[in-house]
């Protein structure tokens, strides 16, 4: 059977799998086939993993015993023979894990990360490593030490971080669904910029083992996929408490709310945010469109204060940093990684992290430092932290009168290579909409707004996509909005999110 | 000219704490993104906070794991000594520290 990658989704492709229309083997190659074709453009994958045919050929086994009615339960095993795509950040034993930089240029993981047991454990088969900001360190792939990863809607465009590779990958059709992590928004943002959906689940829904630590309280794994549907299969296998994490919840932590709303959640809408000339004129446009949509689908919508928000920025560009210096502390060049000799043993140390991190990396270490030396230590790390519980009480507080709030994503689509670089602080401003859900630990997701009027990929002619009869010149680059709900409330997102798109 | 939000003797400090090593240009450099970031930072010293420690939100307890001693393979052991930089037998070699 000829298998169309662009249409392809969990479900279907589980189906097909299961009828024997076509293998986990043929389906690879075609995945891989794919990849050979953009990824030299487009640079998503920093490698593809040589064993992936086999772990396919083992899907196939497995599929094949159920077909013989030998292994009734692979029936719910959604994700057997499903080819999916790993975030260079995230340990698979025996692979090479570098976080898109030189200091892991050649370390190759010793053990297998929760998420990646669970995924093997379903079946599912890792097609490569993604591209990302160095350490995580990022908003647009362009820190990676191994460079950028192009936009597949539009090369000269970033693909957003720092997850950028995976959320590329999706979008070209080089993996069905893919991990990346979350920050301050490094899974959703790069979900915006390239029209794929892109969960950030609440803090402990997934276990962090095995995952390198960039800001210990704020990260999480999730999910990118064309559906919700298939985002939510993934967090399926993936979620649930791990020992090994102690950070990680049980579908018992947070109590479940009854909505508020009568037959649908109500959305609340943070207007007073939202007025800001650095937000541009089409994410606003996209944003109210989606609004309108669920208003006229009897989603009740009121308007919201978070009377904090506007600090949550400053809040994240300190107790970041902090994180950051902390658990970049590991990196010493000793036990693993780049090592370059000093003179002594203390100055390894110095000679090694230069030569191993990124000026990125280097800058947020820094900083972190800054704010936690003594004599700043009260009156920025402290301080953050007090207005991080402000902020997440204003939340908490909305949550009483509304469901779900919705934002857009990013305050711009996917802007050029080479456009913000150069000017840290600019870079920063990108993560306006999305810092607040990991400061809050709350579950938010960014859904694609645009699909109808937004363009083809390119480099293809145009010959896929919705919005390929459109002018080129004037198709819309993808545009996400996000919506944020309770704690533990997973499922409302789905729910809506499902609903924006059609599915 | 106005003051840098930073000095170069402190940022050496703070080099020195992290332990990394800059060159007079990553210096220079530096010394500017911080002005630009730490002055945006720095709006933080205006927000009304109650600094009132208690005020967690949330129930936030620590989990520990059973201290118990967890064995490892010999080829786990392995596979983390061919990481290191320099091993001599069952060791991960390093400089002399004193």
């Amino acid at each position: 059977m000829n298998i169309n990658l662009t249409e392809l989704t969990v479900k279907t492709a589980h189906d097909h799998l299961m009828n024997g229309d076509f293998t986990a083997v043929e389906l690879t190659q075609a995945y891989l086939d794919e990849i050979a074709k953009r990824n030299g453009e487009l640079n998503a994958y920093l490698e593809v993993f040589s064993d992936a045919l086999e772990s396919a050929k083992k899907a196939d086994e497995r599929i094949g015993a159920y077909r013989a009615g030998k292994a009734d339960h692979e029936a719910s095993n959604m994700l057997l023979g499903i080819p999916v795509a790993v975030k260079d950040n995230i340990l698979i034993k025996g692979k090479v894990a570098s976080a898109a930089s030189k200091m892991l240029e050649n370390y190759h993981a010793t053990y297998d990360a929760t998420v990646i047991s669970k995924l093997e454990k379903a079946g599912a088969v890792f097609l490569g490593r993604t591209n990302m900001d160095e350490f995580a360190m990022g908003g647009s792939t362009e820190n990676s030490a191994y460079g950028p990863t192009r936009n597949p809607y539009d090369t000269t465009r970033v693909a957003g971080g720092s997850s950028g590779g995976s959320a590329a990958v999706v979008a070209a059709n080089m993996a069905l669904v893919a991990l990346g992590s979350d920050t301050g928004g490094s899974i959703r943002q790069p979900a915006s910029f390239c029209g794929v959906v892109g969960l950030k689940p609440t803090y402990g829904r997934v276990s962090r083992y095995g995952v390198m630590a960039m800001g210990s309280s704020l990260d999480q794994i999730g999910p990118f996929g064309k559906t919700v549907g298939d985002c939510e299969e993934v967090m399926k296998v993936i979620g649930g408490q791990d020992i090994k994490d102690g950070t990680t919840i049980t579908d018992e932590t947070y109590v479940t709310v009854p909505l508020l709303g009568k037959s649908k959640p109500t959305i609340g809408v943070p207007r007073h945010f939202l007025g800001g000339d650095g937000i541009s004129k089409e994410v606003m446009d996209t944003f109210n469109a989606s609004v309108a949509k669920l208003e006229k689908a009897g989603y009740e919508v009121k308007e919201i204060k978070l009377p904090n928000i506007s600090y949550s920025l400053l809040v994240y560009y300190i107790v970041m940093p902090a994180e950051v210096s902390a658990n970049m502390a590991r990196f010493d060049g000793m036990r693993f990684g780049l090592h370059r000799d000093g003179k002594n043993g203390i100055e390894d140390y110095f000679e090694s992290r230069r030569a191993g991190l990124g000026r990125e990396v280097i800058r947020r270490i820094l900083l972190g430092t800054y704010v936690l030396s003594s004599g700043y230590y009260d009156a920025y790390y402290n301080r953050a932290n007090a207005v991080r519980q402000m902020i997440t009480q204003d939340f908490l507080e909305a949550f009483k009168s509304v469901d779900i709030i919705m934002t857009p994503t990013a305050p711009s689509p996917a802007f050029r290579i080479g456009e913000k670089v150069s000017d840290p602080m600019a870079m920063y401003l990108e993560d306006i909409f999305t810092v607040t859900a990991n400061l809050t630990g709350l579950p938010a997701i960014s859904i694609p707004a645009n699909r109808e009027t937004q363009r083809g990929l390119d480099g293809q002619g145009g010959d896929t996509g919705p919005g390929n009869n459109i002018d080129r010149e004037n198709a819309s680059l993808p545009i996400g909005v996000q919506i944020t709900a309770r704690h533990g409330d997973e499922k409302t997102l789905y729910d809506v999110g499902k609903e924006l798109l059609g599915e | 000219m106005t003051t840098a939000m930073i000095t170069t003797k402190e940022l050496e400090k703070l080099a020195e704490l992290a332990r990394i090593k800059l060159s007079e240009d990553d210096k220079k450099s530096l010394i500017q993104e911080f002005d630009s970031i730490l002055g945006y930072i720095d709006q933080l010293k205006k927000v009304e906070v109650s600094m009132d420690a208690e005020g967690r939100v949330g129930a936030v307890k620590n989990i520990a794991r059973p201290d118990a001693v967890v064995s490892t393979s010999k080829s786990d052991r392995e596979g983390l000594l061919n990481e290191s930089p320099d091993r001599v037998d069952d060791f991960v070699a390093v400089k002399k520290i004193l």
